[in-house]
């Protein structure tokens, strides 16, 4: 038996399948064809958990607005377009914010001190406290869930532009300040390349934490939105209408991720070689697994 | 005054709130039963994760498997783990310990993958020129060397299973500090939520601040280790 297989390995090695499916490639697929596998046996297991093709399907007719349970076309993107408002409103009124106070706590250390206790239980804060309080103070509406992503995504771009602003070697500033420098030039190409890539991370952050932000406030404190959507499945007990909503939301921040943030940080690293390198290694944001804990989910 | 108890409560009423909790006991009960569940959450997030960063750690086939898996599953939003375990399991001790299991377990496969590649080959080697079978390298070299990387995945991963556990009591819990939240926002009490809020918060900071302290003492072996 031992013989025989140690016999046959070069032989199956050579084999154009076997080595399609021994590639990175083929361990990738044959991972996906694994996870629909386990899918469709918990599926079968767990009474309440709805099948793959089932979920793929509600998905399909979601989209699409067939026939199925008073869905009207076009009430997809209704919700949809909804959700993306408040997300990129919040993001973009949570990251100035959030790059003005992280400049200001990085240039300044009697504001460092004075705020780093504050930002520190900022941090820890879930987005389900500011879902809930603006839900409280402003009922149900636009206004939660736009606020409760300016509120949960303002600290993590904080903290990021803040290191940044720290990195800028005090030599370079010294040296820059000594031969007299103009305050914009030093702004320009001293203070901008050591920022940019702790924006970018803050960004890639801000995204992650705002979708998740979002989701969670239009679930308590909204009446339209694929948050609200999702909870209306989830309250019918459809659950092949939860799952295949978190199968969207997910496909979302992927693909928002893949095609959108990280290309445009490669871009923005071009003229530097090893930092573009450090981006691809270091994965989400080349934060490592340290800073990529005290994400807020 | 714009600011009263619908909008926003004073310090000191939120401190008598924090108070009335501790005075009655609630505090305790429900912070060890969260702890508890999220301290059970990582146990199966290891008894998974170390198996998954072991293979991927081992052969590059088994990292290309998993890479896509365990790296989205980190950045899948909280709510849907929250909601998944909650489906899976109803109202129970079992959905909050679920949806930490997920959301901890890629942070303890990547570090423990990382510690798998950084075992000391030379020892390895050394180990089977010396007549050590599989079974003793894997015992006294690869094990306690990737120990630390399995105890680094906890505290790192802690700050998000800790929120995550309570996201999935607010949604479907009998008790612990997430049905307390949930409890005081149904009766509209930004009060009471300020209280649980800001003890969730402390109870947070000092469990890491433990974890840190804890990895340092039961791993100091391994500066040595290295400073030599």
């Amino acid at each position: 038996m031992s013989t025989a297989a140690t016999l046959d390995r070069p032989r199956l090695r050579r084999n154009p399948v076997v080595r399609a499916l021994l590639s990175t490639w083929g361990a990738r697929l044959t991972s996906y064809v694994a996870f629909l596998v386990a899918w469709q046996l918990l599926a079968w297991y767990v009474d309440r958990v709805p099948e793959p093709w089932e979920t793929f399907d509600f998905i399909w007719r979601e989209i699409s607005g067939g026939s199925h349970g008073g869905v009207r076309p076009g009430e997809f993107w209704e919700h949809f377009s909804a959700t993306l408002g408040r997300f990129s409103i919040g993001l973009s009124i949570g990251f100035v914010v959030g790059t003005v106070l992280g400049i200001a706590l990085g240039s300044s250390m009697f504001l460092r001190a004075l705020l780093s206790d504050m930002l520190l239980v900022l941090l820890a804060l879930p987005a389900i406290i500011w879902a809930f309080l603006t839900t409280m103070w402003f009922g149900l509406g636009w206004e939660a869930p736009v606020y409760t992503v300016i509120l949960s995504a303002a600290p993590f771009v904080a903290v990021n532009v803040a290191q940044g602003v720290r990195s800028v070697s005090p030599d370079l500033h010294r040296m820059s300040e000594a031969y007299g420098v103009p305050r914009n030039r030093r702004m320009r190409s001293l203070l901008l390349p050591a920022v940019t890539g702790y924006l970018f991370t803050g960004l890639r952050f801000g995204v992650i934490i705002s979708w998740n932000a979002v989701l969670l406030a239009e679930w308590f404190g909204a009446v339209d939105g694929v948050g609200w959507r999702a909870r209306l499945w989830y309250d019918a007990a459809r659950y092949r209408g939860f799952l295949g909503w978190a199968i969207i939301f997910i496909a979302f921040i992927f693909l928002l991720d893949g095609l959108v943030l990280s290309p445009l940080q490669r871009r923005a690293f071009r003229w530097r070689k090893s930092a573009a390198a450090d981006v691809e290694t270091e994965g989400l944001g080349g934060f490592d697994a340290e800073e990529l804990s005290t994400m807020g989910l | 005054m714009i600011l009263d108890q619908f909008t926003l409560p004073g310090p000191v009423k939120v401190w008598q709130a924090i108070w009335e909790i501790l005075k009655s006991g609630a505090f305790f009960d429900d912070f060890q039963i969260s702890i508890t569940k999220t301290f059970m959450g990582f146990g199966i997030a290891a008894l998974f994760g170390v198996p998954i960063g072991f293979l991927m750690g081992r052969t590059g086939y088994w990292k290309a498997f998993f890479h896509d898996g365990v790296v989205g599953a980190g950045s899948v939003p909280g709510i849907v783990y929250a909601i998944m375990a909650l489906v899976i399991f109803g109202i129970g001790f079992q959905g909050p310990v679920l949806a930490v299991g997920l959301i901890s377990m890629p942070f303890i496969a990547l570090n423990v993958a990382e510690g798998i590649e950084g075992v000391d080959q030379d020892l390895v080697r050394m180990s089977s020129a010396y007549g050590r079978n599989e079974r003793q390298v894997l015992r006294h070299v690869t094990a306690p060397s990737i120990l630390p990387f399995v105890f680094a995945g906890v505290r790192l991963s802690f700050a998000i299973a800790w929120k995550v556990e309570a996201l999935t009591e607010v949604f479907g819990s009998s008790n612990g500090v997430g049905f307390q939240i949930r409890f005081a926002f149904q009766g509209f009490s930004i009060t009471r939520v300020l209280a649980w809020t800001l003890m969730f918060i402390f109870v947070l900071l000092v469990i890491e601040r433990i974890l840190a302290v804890l990895e340092r003492r039961l791993f100091r072996w391994r500066t040595w280790e290295q400073a030599a």
